[in-house]
Order: C-alpha cells, then structure tokens, then sequence
C-alpha cells in the first residue's frame, strides 16, 4: 500500500528541483515578451460546460476529454486547451470593446489520451496568445513575430515557423466543384501528403488536368517564400489567389520583424479544424517529433459564442519546448544562492533576528538548529551535496563561529 | 549533417526495399551481413542509418521521429492510424484486405446480426463493419493462423490479409468480400519531411522515377502479383 501512495496516475507527473526550475525560467521568459507585445493576462476556469469544448469549437475528440458532472447532472469537462474559454471571455467580457483585444494565458491542459499513447502526458502546460478584432496583415504577422520571439527567447536555436493559408485549398474546392465528402477525403489525402492517394482519386473525376495537377503539386507546396511565388500562377480563381498575394505580403512584413530566417511555407497545411480561415502555422525543431508551437487566424469561432470578431492567436506546448530544449544541450539555470544558518538551541533568538534580517535584504537564509546528537562535519557533508548552498554556524553565545 | 534514420518492417519488405533503394544509390554494406547482431546499421559517408523492426512498430517509430522514414504494408498504416506523412506507394508487396470465411457464411454478412469476427487487425475490421457495412459486430483480436478461428467455431468469419488464397482453399475456406487492397507504402515523419525537406524529396523523386521505368517495362518486378513468387 505504501508503495501505491508514492505513485502518481498514468500521464500525470511530478516536476521539482532542476526541471522545474527550468520550466519557471523559460515560462517567465516568454511571458516577458507577451508582455512586451502588449498582451495583457488572463485567467480562465481549470474546467467549463462541456458545450464550450463540444465539436463546433474544440480541437480534441469527445472521447479524449475528461468528463464529469455537477450537482446539477451538467456534464463539465477539464480543459483539453484554452482557446475556447478564451475566446468565450472574449466574447462575455470585451465583446463590445473600441479597440482590438490581445490576452495572453499560461496554465495546464489536460487530454486523456487514448491507450494508443500510454506515455504521453494527459497534464501539460500551455502559454498562448489570442490576437481579437484585428483582420489586418498586420495581425498575421504580429502573430508569427510573436511566436518566434517567444522560442528565441527561451533560447531555442534552431527552429521553424511554418505557415500555411486554408483559402488556397478552399479555393481550389470550390473551383473543382467538390462536395464536402470529397473535400473532406482530399483534405486528408494532402494532409497525409499522399501523392498516389490524389491521383487515384482525381483519376476518376472529370476535372479540369491542370487543376489535377495543382491538387497534386500540394503534396510538395512547401518550402521557402519560392514556393510561394510558383504558386502564384498554378490557379485563376480569386479565393485562391487572395490566399497567396496575402502570404506574400505577409513574408514582406515579416522581413521586418526579422524573423523571415525562421519562417517557411506549406500549401498543403491543412487542419481538420474547420473554425481555422486563414493563415495556420505550426513551430518545428530537429529532433522533436511533435509541433512546438500552432496557431492560426479564426474568424469565426467568436460567432459560435454570439459576437463577431476576427481573431488569431497560437500556443506553445511549454512541456514539449522544454525537451527539445535540453536535447539541444540548453543549460539549466542555476540554482539561487542560498545559506544555511546552523544554529545551536541556546541562540534560537539570535537565528531568528538574523535570518529576518538577511531575509530582507534579499539574501536567502534557512535556519536549521544543530542535533546535538549529530557532529559539525555531518551537516558539512550534507550540505555539499546541496546545489549553491553555503553555511553558517551559529555557537551557543550567539556569534557566528563558521562559515563554509 | 544529421542522419537520416530507414525503420523497416521485417522480412520480405525489407529486402525488397533495400533491393529498390541500392538502385537509387542508397545502400549500408553493413546490412548484407546476415549474421551480423547489430540492430542498427550505419552508413557514415551518406550519414544514413537502418533498423529492422516488427511490422506494425514501424509507423510507431516514424510518428515519435526516432525514425524519419519507413516502409511498411498499408495493412499496418491503416491499422495502427499514427500520424504520418504516406508519401508512397512502392508498389510491391501487393495483396488485398478480405472477409473470408466459408461459403455458408456469406449469408451472416447480408444481415445485420451480430456475428464475431477473428481477426489480427481489430482496428481495420471494426472500421469496416461500424462505418461501411453498419453491421454490429463482436471483434476477437488474435495474434496468428486466423484462418483457424472459422475452422473450429471461434468465429463466424475472418479479416485478413489474402495473398494468393491457397491456405484459405486448403482449409475449405473462401474469401467472402474485398476490404481493400494492399501494398507497401512510405511513410514520413512529418516533421523531419519539414527539417530535412531536400534530402527526403530526393528519395521520393528518385524511387518514383525508378518505379515509372519499371512500369513500362513488360512484366517489371513490382507490379501487380510480381512478388508472390520470391517466397
């Protein structure tokens, strides 16, 4: 029974000492530049009415949420991400407002995920930004600025923001003439990047060759701002073409916000999330397998909730940043100094005064009153196992003997 | 340069693929060592590396990007539905995805009574009878000869691979309706397609223009049925 006290639940984990000193830092770094951007905090419920996260709005399946009802027999669930409540107090508490609205967030998502995934986290942590009334490309590019300036300054190096713009594909859908079943399979068909699974498929349908073969090339639309210029001239149709002025011009902006190294595109990005209406974008790294960061414009998800607003915004899945972080050799950083204050018991009220005074200096001190059963060199010993901590020794009189 | 990681599924599969991929200039000398015990076999001067794996942990190593590449049967792809880029059909390794059973079972499967099912995949039969049959159906997963299950009363039918159908035949048993077809596929972690773009689509390029060649050619090697033969 002891034993069984000491674990944790499948997919749910601990976090103490160097790791979570590590995750605090990089938390507060990034925050710092949300703040520098003008995004102000906010705070959302850890669970909600299960309608918020139902299947018009969130990104994960029924089955993965966790689930459980109130006094009232609603079903509540645990939040899988923080779009949706943010979204959903935008709307309550700045639907009206003049100007546009920036809220940034951070704080633990939980997904039960399926038994395909017996080790993934079901509690991780998230920070993101949500971007509300602001349609212009300004907006887009603030966005991908943003989350680039968020991994440099968690001191990632070597990474990519690739941005891909839904309305080049619906454009293409709808020149084809396609039903939403088809649109549908052929999404997933580009998703998969799956070159023969187009080509058997477009084999049957009497469409125009040259838009077969745009279909096709989506496969591989992905790359530098070149493969963004080729596409300019694979389509007429205007939905299409609007999609790729806008990234275009989109790349221009983000010259100036210095971050084009870092930038790429992707044609045949398509999320299975209909509520997404423009640019989506996704943040890579060597050695991860996993997209660090994703976000997106979302013009419509605030009508779901009765106001209308063009919004973006994006998260950083802060657990997975952080492992590609010490793949990539990061440096923990270091623990504060700290002193402890041995004290003997007759100078319990000189320790006291000392340590209230250090304290506010900011000098961080623990006190610790010596057993007189345990010998000096015992707490040496232990204290040199310690990170950063120096000691003082305090005799009977009162007066500071040692330090070491 | 970083490596670029093959995970093959074992066998047949994998040496048809290793055969394909030394006519593109990929190759590990390494590997044509059979008694070798190495698990992972390295190839320094085009910093690529190769492992041997079970089938259906492939698409497991290519979803975590402990490998960037794999080749697998679709069977599995379907199967284990990881999040993957399938970017090829290497056209061998060519067979279907059937409901067999004997002939006498063919009437169950015009109803829409609950019948049990035998099968290795659960996943691709239960996506088969739910979504496209809508017949309720009770799924045994076994782990091998599920020709047997039929035989001896553990179900009323089969999903499984057939080949050639010889030891359905030989067993009194039939195939009863075609799930889908088979074939080797490539898949692609799809970040490392992002990360190591150039060097990936080369691959794929290369094997495409190699399969369009062999296509033209009479009776080539990895069209349809070529492969049965090599047991």
């Amino acid at each position: 029974m002891e034993g069984r006290l000491l674990h944790t639940p499948e997919g749910v984990r601990d976090i103490y000492e160097g790791e979570c000193r590590r995750k605090l830092d990089l938390q507060e770094k990034m925050h710092r530049v949300f703040a520098d951007y003008g995004y102000s905090d906010i705070q959302t419920p850890t669970f909600e009415y299960f309608d918020i996260f139902s299947r018009e709005v969130g990104t994960t399946p029924s089955r993965d949420l966790f689930k459980f009802f109130d006094r009232e027999g609603n079903t509540l669930v645990l939040r899988p991400d923080f779009t949706p409540s943010v979204v959903r107090s935008a709307a309550k508490y700045f639907g009206d407002a003049p100007l546009p609205v920036r809220l940034c967030y951070s704080g633990n998502a939980f997904i039960n995920e399926s038994a395909v995934y017996q080790g993934r986290l079901k509690e991780t942590t998230q920070m993101g930004a949500e971007l509300f009334g602001d349609q212009s490309l300004q907006a887009d590019a603030e966005m991908i600025a943003l989350t680039a300036d968020a991994l440099k300054a968690s001191g990632l190096e070597k990474f990519q923001v690739e941005i891909g713009q839904v309305d080049f594909f619906k454009g293409l859908l709808e020149e084809a003439g396609f039903d939403q079943e088809e649109g549908e399979r052929l999404r997933t068909l580009i998703s998969q990047k799956s070159f023969f699974g187009i080509e058997e498929m477009l084999r049957a349908k009497s469409i125009d060759h040259s838009l077969k073969q745009v279909f096709l090339q989506l496969t591989e639309a992905f790359g530098g701002i070149e493969k963004i210029l080729e596409a300019r001239n694979w389509t007429k149709n205007e939905r299409s073409q609007a999609a790729v002025s806008r990234l275009i011009d989109l790349y221009e902006l983000l010259k100036e916000y210095q971050c084009q190294e870092f930038v790429s595109f992707d044609l045949g990005m398509l999320s299975k999330y209909k509520y997404y209406t423009g640019i989506i974008f996704r943040a890579y790294a060597y050695g991860m397998g996993q997209p660090l960061a994703t976000g997106g414009r979302y013009d419509n998800l605030m009508g779901y909730f009765g106001k209308d607003s063009p919004a973006i915004g994006f998260v950083v899945s802060v657990d997975h940043l952080l492992a590609g972080l010490s793949r990539q050799g990061s440096p923990t950083p270091q623990a504060p100094k700290r002193q402890l204050l041995l004290f003997e018991k007759k100078a319990e009220k000189d320790a006291a005064r000392y340590g209230s005074e250090e304290r506010k200096a900011h000098r961080p001190v623990i006190l610790l009153q010596r057993d007189p059963g345990r010998e000096l060199d015992f707490y040496r010993q232990a204290a040199e196992k310690e990170e950063s901590l120096s000691v003082i020794y305090m005799n009977e009189n009162g007066r500071i003997e040692d330090r070491w | 340069m970083e490596y670029l990681t093959f995970a093959l599924g074992k066998g047949r599969l994998a040496n048809k693929t290793l055969k394909m991929l030394e006519q593109i200039g990929i190759f590990c000398e390494e590997m044509k060592d059979r008694d070798s015990r190495k698990l992972l076999f390295v190839n320094e001067e085009l910093k690529l590396r190769f492992f041997l794996s079970k089938g259906p942990d492939v698409p497991t190593y290519v979803e975590y990007g402990a490998a960037d590449i794999g080749v697998v049967g679709k069977d599995t792809v379907m199967e284990e539905g990881r999040k993957l880029y399938e970017v090829l059909d290497l056209g061998f390794g060519k067979c279907r995805m059937c409901v067999c059973g004997p002939g006498s079972a063919k009437e169950v499967l015009q109803h829409k009574d609950l019948i049990r099912v035998a099968t290795k995949y659960p996943n691709i039969a239960r996506d088969y009878f739910f979504n496209k049959k809508h017949q309720t159906v009770e799924i045994i997963k076994l782990n091998g000869s599920i020709e047997l299950a039929p035989i001896v009363g553990l179900a009323d039918v089969i999903v499984d691979i057939v080949e050639t159908g010889s030891t359905l035949r030989e067993n009194g048993l039939e195939v009863l309706e075609e799930v889908c077809p088979l074939s080797a596929r490539m898949v692609v972690n799809q970040i490392s397609m992002k990360m190591e773009h150039e060097r990936i689509m080369k691959i794929i390029n290369d094997l495409r223009e190699l399969m369009g060649k062999d296509l033209r050619k009479p009776k080539a090697s990895f069209t349809q049925g070529g492969n049965h033969e090599d047991h």
